[in-house]
């Protein structure tokens, strides 16, 4: 009786921790890049974006990001950048309209957490690695997340626009969420 | 052929200078002119990204080359009027002031628009202003008409030299030429041993 007890209980567990879902406060919350162009590093930030963030630090198993970003948003503070941007040459806005980013798991890796995930780009969908920082505090949290994505992997600046001696091939991912309770 | 310049002719390093600006500026002036022929945005990028690299260039050659004049001799005037020297001497001048002030007013331009400046990819150089896009057509406007001021000027510097080259038969040009001969004596020193 006791060993069925033990079993039903260990089996009831998981459910009972459930990730906290949050949401994003937009004022304090932002979600850009920085990259370089002729050696020098610029950053970008994306005006309009959406995530949805389930978490928590002691249950990775169900916690979740799933984030949708509107490409056609950014700026970069250059007039000829913000405007190439969108342009079929890089975003393709026309045809693609949204990134979307969406956590496949979660696990530890050196004393940080690793959102693995999948990134949809450009019409290519390829899995994306970020390192999440998670500190709770009054009223909510905040949630810093760093990653780096390969540019050519997703055709974001092809052709003449290839060429990373002039614009970065790495590009650093970084955004910073004011997270409250949902 | 000496290095530094004599009583005779202009020295090899004052030649190098000379020519090596010469063709710099030209080339590189006209580069610029033909910027829009690029036939798509990342040629323009790349080929500007070259132009304001050939100008830095320029502008290290030319600082050199007034610390070189400084610290050379330089040959005595050939034999002429009063005016035809004085003429020389303020057209070379506002051309020291132009091949100085071209390639600051490339670095100014660019910094006005915010763009990086890069060294045949090598290196950065810091902006010498901050951006203002309120500038920026001042900017490229000063550069731009600064090449054809020095095209105007560029005019009386050649015709005075071939002036005296083709007209006075003297060394005024033979001396600065990378492998000129000097004629044996200037003609106004006549045939006197």
């Amino acid at each position: 009786m006791k060993r069925l007890a033990i079993l039903l209980l260990s089996l009831a567990l998981p459910c009972a921790a459930v990730a906290a879902d949050y949401t994003v406060q937009p004022a304090g919350s932002t979600l850009g890049f920085s990259n370089t162009f002729q050696g020098e590093s610029f950053n970008g930030q994306f005006g309009q974006w959406a995530a949805a963030i389930s978490y928590d630090p002691a249950n990775l198993a169900s916690s979740k990001f799933d984030v949708e970003v509107t490409l056609a948003s950014v700026k970069t503070g250059d007039a000829d950048r913000d405007g190439a941007l969108p342009g079929p040459d890089f975003f393709d806005t026309a045809k693609f309209p949204k990134a979307h980013f969406v956590t496949t798991g979660f696990r530890q890796s050196g004393g940080k957490v690793i959102a693995d995930g999948t990134l949809t780009l450009r019409g290519v969908t390829k899995p994306v690695s970020l390192e999440v920082t998670f500190k709770p505090q009054a009223g909510g949290a905040t949630l810093d997340v760093a990653g780096t994505v390969k540019r050519l992997d997703f055709g974001v600046g092809t052709g003449d626009y290839a060429d990373t001696s002039v614009i970065g091939g790495d590009v650093k991912v970084i955004a910073h969420l004011q997270l409250a309770p949902k | 052929m000496s290095l530094r310049s004599n009583d005779r002719q202009w020295g090899s390093v004052a030649k190098f200078f000379h020519w090596v600006i010469a063709l710099g500026i030209l080339g590189n002036g006209l580069f610029g002119l033909l910027m829009d022929l690029a036939h798509s945005p990342m040629q323009k990028i790349n080929w500007l990204a070259l132009h304001k690299s050939i100008g830095l260039t320029v502008l290290a050659l030319v600082l050199l080359r007034i610390a070189w004049r400084w610290a050379d001799r330089r040959p005595p005037d050939e034999p002429m009027p009063r005016w035809q020297r004085l003429a020389a001497q303020a057209t070379h001048g506002v051309l020291y002031v132009l091949i100085v002030l071209l390639p600051l007013s490339g670095w100014w331009f660019n910094s006005v628009t915010g763009k990086p400046l890069q060294w045949f990819k090598q290196f950065n150089l810091p902006a010498l202003v901050a951006k203002n896009d309120e500038l920026r057509d001042l900017a490229h406007g000063v550069h731009e008409y600064l090449f054809w001021f020095l095209l105007l000027v560029l005019v009386a510097h050649v015709g005075g030299a071939l002036k005296h080259h083709v007209f006075d038969n003297d060394n005024v040009l033979r001396r600065m030429l990378p492998f000129g001969r000097l004629r044996a004596r200037s003609p106004s020193e006549g045939d006197q041993p």
